[in-house]
C-alpha cells in the first residue's frame, strides 16, 4: 500500500520542517474577529516563526539559569526583561511567595500613604518624588 | 472554529519536543516551564497575526499574503527571524510547486496541469 503513493520517494509530501500541527495554528489565528481566512502561505509562515520563537526563548531562558534544568522562573525573567516580549508580560508573571508579597505591600502601603488603589503604578511613582522633595 | 477552550494552546508534547531538540541533552524542563512555553508559543501566534492584519488593513487589502507577515515579524521587532524564516519560506514555495506540477502528472493528462491558483 505504502509502495503505491511514489510521492513518499521524493521529497515532495508535507513540509517536513513544520513540527507544530498547523490546523491548531489555524484555529488560534482564526480566533481573532479580524482574521477570516488564512491562506497556506501565510500559515506556514506563522507556523513556522512561532516555532523559532519557542526555540529561542527557552534556549535564552535556559542559558539565563544555572544547572540543567529550565524552570519557569528562567522564562518569566527572559520575558520581563525583553521589552519585545512585552505581550508575554500578563501571561508570564514572575512568581513570588507569599512573604515576598506581603513585604512588597507593605513597602508600598509605607511609601504611599494616600490612596494608592485608584492610582496606577506610574503615578504613585511621581507621588513618591513630589512627596520626597517636599520633605 | 474553536469548539473547546484546549483547541486554542498548541500542544504541549508538541511545544516540549521542539524544544528538547534544541537544548543539550538531558536538561530537566519542568512542567511549569512546559505549559508557560506552549502558552508563549500560543499567544505568539495572535501576536504575530494581528499585527500581519494591520498590515493588511493599513495597506487597504482583505487577504493576508506571506509578505505581509514577514512584514508584520519586523513591524514586532523580531527582525531576527525575518532571514531564517525567509529562506524556510522560498523552500517551501519550491516544494509546493513540485508538489502540485507531480500531483498534476499523477493525474495524467485528463485535466491540464493547474499550477499555483492565486499569487
Amino acid at each position: 500500500m505504502a509502495a503505491q503513493n511514489p510521492r513518499h520517494d521524493h521529497h515532495t509530501t508535507k513540509p517536513k520542517d513544520l513540527h507544530l500541527p498547523i490546523s491548531r495554528v489555524k484555529t488560534i489565528m482564526k480566533s481573532s474577529p479580524d482574521v477570516d481566512a488564512v491562506g497556506p502561505e501565510p500559515l506556514y509562515l506563522v507556523t513556522k516563526v512561532t516555532e523559532m520563537f519557542v526555540i529561542d526563548l527557552a534556549k535564552r531562558a535556559f542559558n539565563s539559569g544555572k544547572n540543567n534544568t529550565l524552570e519557569y522562573k528562567h522564562i518569566a525573567d527572559v520575558v520581563q526583561e525583553d521589552d519585545t516580549l512585552d505581550f508575554l508580560r500578563e501571561i508570564m508573571p514572575r512568581k513570588i511567595t507569599v512573604r515576598q508579597f506581603k513585604e512588597l505591600m507593605a513597602k508600598k502601603a509605607a511609601k504611599g500613604n494616600k490612596s494608592d488603589d485608584d492610582s496606577s503604578d506610574q503615578s504613585s511613582d511621581s507621588e513618591n518624588e513630589s512627596s520626597g522633595s517636599s520633605e | 472554529m474553536a469548539e473547546k477552550l484546549e483547541d486554542l494552546n498548541l500542544p504541549l508534547t508538541v511545544v516540549t519536543r521542539i524544544v528538547k531538540e534544541v537544548l543539550p541533552d538531558g536538561v530537566a524542563i519542568s512542567k511549569e516551564a512546559r505549559t508557560g512555553l506552549a502558552k508563549a508559543a500560543s499567544v505568539f501566534v495572535l501576536y504575530v497575526s494581528s499585527a500581519a492584519t494591520n498590515i493588511v488593513k493599513s495597506n487597504k487589502k482583505k487577504t493576508m499574503t506571506g509578505q505581509d507577515v514577514l512584514e508584520a515579524i519586523k513591524d514586532i521587532e523580531f527582525d531576527r527571524f525575518v532571514e531564517p524564516l525567509s529562506e524556510a519560506f522560498e523552500q517551501y514555495k519550491a516544494h509546493m510547486i513540485a508538489k502540485k506540477s507531480l500531483a498534476g502528472k499523477k493525474k495524467e493528462e485528463t485535466d491540464e496541469i493547474e499550477i499555483i491558483e492565486d499569487d
